[in-house]
C-alpha cells in the first residue's frame, strides 16, 4: 500500500465532500424538509480521509503538517470539517453539513493542484513551541471564520425567506434565526480569539534580519484580517450594526480570507 | 366474521341530520349491549363525534343483510330521532356502509385523520381511541375489532413519522406561533403585546403562551376589556395610549384593531426599532382593515404577517397535506391487505 499516499487519502477525502455537495444541491430543492443523516454521513467520512491524510503526511515529517500551502489549506479545511460535525449534532443544525460540503469540494479542489504542494526541503523546525501554537491556531481561527460564514449564509437564506413570506422557511427543518445569528457571532468570536493568540504567538518567532516586520505580506494580511473581524465584531456588539449587515460582512471576511491565502504565502518571506 | 361499519359523517350528511344520530357517551354502552344482544354483531364499538356518527362491528350476517339491518339499529338508536323517521332515514345516501376490505380502509383512514374536515387533524385520533377503550372496557370488543383498531392506531402513527399529512400549521393561529417559533430561539424569553382584544387575537395570544412565551401585555380602547383580557391571560393591561413604550421589550405584536387607518407606520417604528437595538420583532396584523402601514416590513428585523399572509401558509400547508393523500392510499391500502392476510380462514358456519 506504499503508493497509497497521503494526497490519495486527501483525493478521497474532496470526492466524498463533492458528493455530499450534489446531495446537498438534491436537500436545497426539497428545502432541507427531512431529517438527513445521509449527508452527514458523507461529511463524517469524508473528515475521515482527511484525518487520515494527515496523520499520513504529519507522521512522516513528525510534525504538524502546515509547511507549504497545499498542507496549510488541508489543515485549515479540516479544522472547518471538523467543527461542522462537532455543530452539526446540535438539535436543528443537521444541515449544517449540507452548506459546509461545497466550501469543503471547492476549497479542497484548489489545494490538490500540485504546484501548491512543492516538494519538501530539509525537516521543518517545530521544536518550537510557540511555532506551532502559532500554525495550529490561526489555521483553526480560519476553519471558525469559514463555519461563521456558513451559519451566516443560513442566517440570510431564512431571514429572506420570512421577511418574503415564503413557505420554506416553515418547511425547513433549520434554526431559528436568532439561534443561528447567535452562533454566528460566538464562532466570530471564537476564531477571533483564535487568531490573537496565533498572531501574537506569530510575532514571538524568529525574523529576517534587517527587514521590518510588518513589510512581510502575509504579516500585512493578517493583520488586515484581524482589523477586519475587529471591526465586524465591535460594529455588531457595541454600534448596533444591524444582524443582516452583519452576516453579509462575515461572508464577505471569509471569502476573502479564502481567496487572498494563497497569494500572501506566496509573496511572504517569513513563510516560505 | 366481517368487519363493517355504518354511519353518516360530515362528507355524507349536514349536521341537521347527524345531530338526530349523534350519541352522547352515556348512552354509548347501552347502546353497545343492545346491538349485541339484537344478534347482529358479536362485536362492536361506536365512535359519536361532531363530524361523524359510526358504529363499527364484527358481524357473522351476510354484508348485505348486516347493511340493512345495522342501518334499522342506527336509525331506530339514534338521538332525537322521530317516531317515523325510519324510511326517511333510510332512504337517503346519506348513510353509508362498508364491508371489509373498505371498512378497515375507512376505519384507518379516519384514524389518521384522512376523513377528517381538516386533513390530517390529529384530534380523531384521541376520540377513535377514546371511543375503543369505552368498547373495550365494557367487553364489547373480541379478537376482530381489536385487532382492527390496534392495527388503526399503529397505521395513524406510522403515517404521521414517515409522510407530511399532519405536518404544518392550519389555522391562522397554530401559523402564527410557528413564525414565532422559527425567528426567536425560545419564546421563554420573549412577551407578547396585544393591541385590540379580538377573539383571534386573544386566542394567538393564548397559543403562544402555551408555547411558553414569557408574558402577556394587553392594551384596549375600552380599559375594562383589556383589564379583563389581561386578567385571563395572566398578564398585564396598559392604556391605550400608552402601548408604543412597550414596544422595547416586547417581540411580538398581534393587532386587531377597528381602527380605519394603520396605527402604527414606519416613521412610528423606525426609532422605536433604535430604541430596541434592532431586536428581531414579529407583527401579526389581523386586523382589516389593516392596523399595521406596510411599508414597516422594509425595517431590517421586522418580519410583518397580515390576516392574508397567515392564511396563505394555512391554505399552503393543506395543500401539502392534501398531496400526501394519495401516499397515505397507497400505505393503508397495503396494511389493510397484509391484516386480511393475516385474518384466520373461515369456520365452516360464516358466511363469506
Amino acid at each position: 500500500m506504499a503508493w497509497f499516499t497521503d494526497r490519495h487519502c486527501f483525493l478521497l477525502a474532496v470526492t466524498l465532500y463533492g458528493l455530499s455537495t450534489l446531495y446537498s444541491a438534491f436537500l436545497w430543492r426539497k428545502g432541507f424538509r427531512r431529517d438527513e443523516w445521509v449527508n452527514y454521513c458523507l461529511l463524517a467520512a469524508g473528515v475521515l480521509f482527511h484525518t487520515l491524510a494527515m496523520t499520513k503526511r504529519g507522521l512522516t515529517f513528525h510534525s504538524c503538517p502546515v509547511n507549504n500551502l497545499y498542507e496549510a489549506t488541508t489543515f485549515l479545511l479540516w479544522a472547518l470539517g471538523l467543527a461542522c460535525l462537532g455543530y452539526s449534532l446540535l438539535p436543528r443544525f443537521k444541515f449544517l453539513a449540507a452548506f459546509t460540503a461545497p466550501v469543503l469540494f471547492t476549497v479542497g479542489v484548489f489545494a490538490l493542484m500540485p504546484s501548491l504542494d512543492p516538494p519538501h526541503g530539509p525537516k521543518p523546525d517545530f521544536s518550537n513551541w510557540l511555532r506551532s501554537l502559532h500554525a495550529a491556531t490561526i489555521l483553526q481561527a480560519y476553519g471558525a471564520f469559514g463555519l461563521a460564514a456558513v451559519a451566516a449564509g443560513m442566517f440570510l437564506m431564512q431571514r429572506h425567506d420570512l421577511k418574503f413570506h415564503k413557505l420554506r422557511a416553515l418547511l425547513t427543518l433549520l434554526p431559528s434565526i436568532q439561534r443561528l445569528e447567535l452562533i454566528t457571532f460566538r464562532l466570530v468570536a471564537v476564531g477571533f480569539a483564535l487568531l490573537t493568540l496565533g498572531l501574537a504567538a506569530g510575532s514571538q518567532l524568529p525574523r529576517h534580519a534587517g527587514k521590518p516586520y510588518f513589510s512581510d505580506a502575509k504579516v500585512l494580511w493578517s493583520a488586515l484580517l484581524w482589523l477586519v473581524y475587529l471591526e465586524a465584531l465591535v460594529a455588531y456588539k457595541l454600534l448596533g450594526r444591524s444582524s443582516r449587515t452583519f452576516a453579509i460582512g462575515i461572508i464577505v471576511a471569509f471569502a476573502y480570507l479564502l481567496l487572498t491565502f494563497w497569494i500572501t504565502n506566496i509573496y511572504s518571506g517569513l513563510h516560505n | 366474521m366481517n368487519v363493517v361499519v355504518i354511519g353518516l359523517s360530515h362528507r355524507s350528511a349536514p349536521v341537521a341530520l347527524r345531530e338526530r344520530f349523534a350519541f352522547a357517551d352515556d348512552r354509548i354502552p347501552g347502546a353497545l349491549q343492545a346491538l349485541r344482544a339484537s344478534g347482529l354483531a358479536a362485536e362492536a364499538a361506536i365512535l359519536s363525534t361532531c363530524n361523524r356518527v359510526e358504529i363499527y362491528a364484527a358481524t357473522a350476517l351476510a354484508p348485505d343483510a348486516a347493511g340493512v339491518e345495522l342501518k334499522k339499529f342506527l336509525v331506530r338508536h339514534g338521538a332525537g330521532q322521530p317516531a317515523d323517521a325510519d324510511d326517511a332515514a333510510l332512504a337517503g345516501d346519506e348513510i353509508y356502509f362498508h364491508a371489509e376490505p373498505h371498512s378497515l380502509h375507512h376505519l384507518f383512514k379516519v384514524a389518521a385523520g384522512l376523513d377528517s374536515m381538516v386533513i390530517g387533524e390529529t384530534e380523531i385520533f384521541g376520540q377513535l381511541k377514546a371511543a375503543y377503550e369505552l368498547a373495550f372496557t365494557h367487553r364489547h370488543t373480541g379478537a376482530r375489532l381489536n385487532k382492527a383498531f390496534q392495527r388503526a392506531f399503529n397505521v395513524a402513527k406510522h403515517l404521521r413519522t414517515t409522510t407530511n399529512i399532519q405536518r404544518g400549521s392550519v389555522s391562522v393561529m397554530s401559523a402564527a406561533v410557528e413564525l414565532a417559533e422559527k425567528i426567536f430561539s425560545s419564546l421563554a424569553e420573549h412577551e407578547v403585546l396585544v393591541i385590540g382584544a379580538g377573539e383571534t387575537s386573544e386566542k394567538t395570544a393564548r397559543a403562544l403562551l402555551s408555547r411558553g412565551a414569557r408574558g402577556v401585555i394587553v392594551t384596549n380602547r375600552s380599559p375594562q376589556r383589556a383589564t379583563a383580557l389581561a386578567a385571563e391571560l395572566g398578564g398585564r393591561a396598559v392604556p391605550f395610549a400608552r402601548w408604543p413604550e412597550e414596544f422595547e421589550q416586547v417581540d411580538i405584536a398581534i393587532s386587531s384593531t377597528a381602527a380605519p387607518r394603520p396605527i402604527l407606520d414606519r416613521a412610528q417604528l423606525e426609532p422605536l426599532m433604535k430604541r430596541r437595538k434592532h431586536r428581531p420583532l414579529l407583527l401579526i396584523d389581523i386586523a382589516v382593515p389593516r392596523d399595521i402601514d406596510p411599508a414597516v416590513s422594509a425595517l431590517d428585523n421586522v418580519y410583518l404577517y397580515n390576516v392574508d399572509d397567515l392564511q396563505g401558509i394555512a391554505n399552503e400547508y393543506l395543500a401539502l397535506r392534501q398531496e400526501e393523500v394519495a401516499r397515505c392510499e397507497t400505505i393503508i391500502a397495503a396494511k389493510v391487505a397484509a391484516l386480511l392476510a393475516a385474518k384466520p380462514p373461515l369456520a365452516a358456519d360464516e358466511p363469506s
